[in-house]
């Protein structure tokens, strides 16, 4: 008799956390009321992720560390080689921005400010195989809020999705569920790039057959949506499908960003 | 004596979780056995009074929050699992280990599915061949987490009895 209730209870008790799991799922996928739970949650957890990646930092210093003086002088003047040669293309730049904004001034249209960027670093932590997310050591304290925008030195990485204190969730663009407003620079169309599960494609549907459209062709931020600023390098065309029953054309585009292998990133703030 | 059993307990769930974030090769992400479902499924076993639904709830969270998935998702494949070896760990626990390993490949297996199956729900559907690599690992490794978790119990002297 006693065995018969407690098994009841426990019935009752497994059917009232499956009820509740599949609550919270409904809830976390439609709304945003769970993220306290997630960020506290993660906050407590943030030791863990620190000493899960600490093997890669001790790697690195290692490295750092044991580097030998004749690698360190080429390195040296190799860097010293490439600082000059980007100091020549910066006053280039400096004088392009300038005649910019003049013409900007001209057409009567704002202005472009510099970018708020907070540098970042990746936390070494696997995350679910089946999705596309990356974790980074700054959070709410440094700044970080939902829906960033966050790049490496080769172009747009993907936007933040959680945030805790100290760390901080991003999803690439080759997510499944990234979808990342895009312009062909030569061009000038207006698309939008899906992520399709892999770091080394970009997918675009259902682009019109009469599109001016090549391989090679560099995709950058459009900036509609609002929440990746304009004109940072995405992707490049590396193959493009037609299909010519429905008049589309599908293209896949490399991201230019290097998702696999960045360690770091830049987290950029939008300017409201 | 209590709050030893739950020290052991909680570390190893830590363990579990450390080992199901750790940074592995690419081609590898998709053998990582559940660990915390493991552990989960040794502790209900040999401490059922103790250890039970609400343990692999809040385990389940964690892995939620730490794998970036949905919250619920994890949960709710543990809870079932969980739930499922309630009722028939004591049939199972005393079967050699390699019969064992076998039962829990079918638990893991189901772990594994209604977590696809959530991913499928929102639109992500997984590749079929990838659902047979974690559990079959996990089966291999059953006997290893068996022994070891069973060597630490006996070393806490932790029963159910107590």
């Amino acid at each position: 008799m006693n065995i018969v209730i407690q098994a009841r209870g426990a019935t009752l008790q497994a059917l009232f956390l499956v009820i509740l799991c599949v609550a919270m799922m409904v809830v976390d996928h439609r709304f945003h009321h769970l993220e306290i739970v997630r960020a506290n949650v993660s906050l407590a957890l943030s030791p863990l992720r620190y000493l899960v990646s600490l093997p890669a930092i001790a790697g690195s210093w290692a490295g750092e560390w044991f580097t030998s003086h004749t690698e360190l002088l080429e390195e040296n003047s190799a860097l010293r080689a490439e600082s000059r040669i980007l100091n020549a293309r910066l006053q280039k730049l400096e004088i392009l921005a300038e005649e910019n904004a003049r013409l900007r001034r001209l057409l009567g249209s704002s202005r472009k400010i510099a970018d708020d960027v907070i540098v970042a670093e990746l936390l070494s932590v696997d995350q679910n195989p089946y999705r596309q997310l990356i974790e980074i050591n700054r959070g709410s304290g440094d700044g970080i809020e939902i829906g960033y925008a966050v790049i490496d030195d080769f172009g747009v990485m993907g936007q933040i999705i959680h945030v805790n204190a100290q760390s901080a969730t991003t999803m690439l663009i080759s997510d499944p569920d990234h979808a990342t407003p895009v312009q062909f620079v030569r061009s000038g169309t207006r698309s939008v790039a899906f992520g399709r599960g892999s770091t080394t494609q970009l997918e675009l549907r259902y682009l019109p057959a009469t599109a001016d459209i090549m391989i090679g062709d560099e995709l950058v931020t459009s900036g509609l949506g609002g929440r990746f600023p304009a004109d940072y390098p995405v992707a490049k065309v590396i193959a493009i499908t037609e299909d010519r029953v429905h008049g589309f054309v599908t293209v896949i585009a490399e991201p230019k960003a290097r998702l696999d292998s960045s360690r770091e990133v830049l987290v950029i703030k939008p300017r409201d | 004596m209590s709050r030893l059993r739950y020290l052991v307990i909680f570390l190893s769930l830590l363990v579990a979780v450390v080992l199901a974030i750790i940074p592995l090769p690419e081609w590898a992400q998709l053998y990582r056995p559940d660990w915390a479902a493991l552990v989960l499924i040794y502790w209900s076993m040999a401490l059922p009074k103790h250890v039970g639904l609400w343990f692999a709830f809040f385990t389940g969270i964690i892995l939620d929050v730490s794998q970036g998935t949905l919250l619920g998702q994890h949960t709710l494949a543990l809870v079932v699992i969980i739930f499922i070896n309630m009722n028939f760990y004591q049939r199972i626990r005393v079967l050699a280990l390699a019969q064992q390993s076998i039962y829990v490949f079918a638990l893991l297996l189901i772990d594994q599915v209604l977590v696809a199956w959530v991913e499928g729900i929102m639109g992500r559907p997984t590749p079929l061949l990838a659902f047979f690599g974690a559990p079959f690992i996990g089966m291999l490794i059953w006997p290893w987490v068996f022994v070891v978790l069973r060597d630490i119990r006996r070393k806490a002297m932790l029963s159910d009895r107590a």
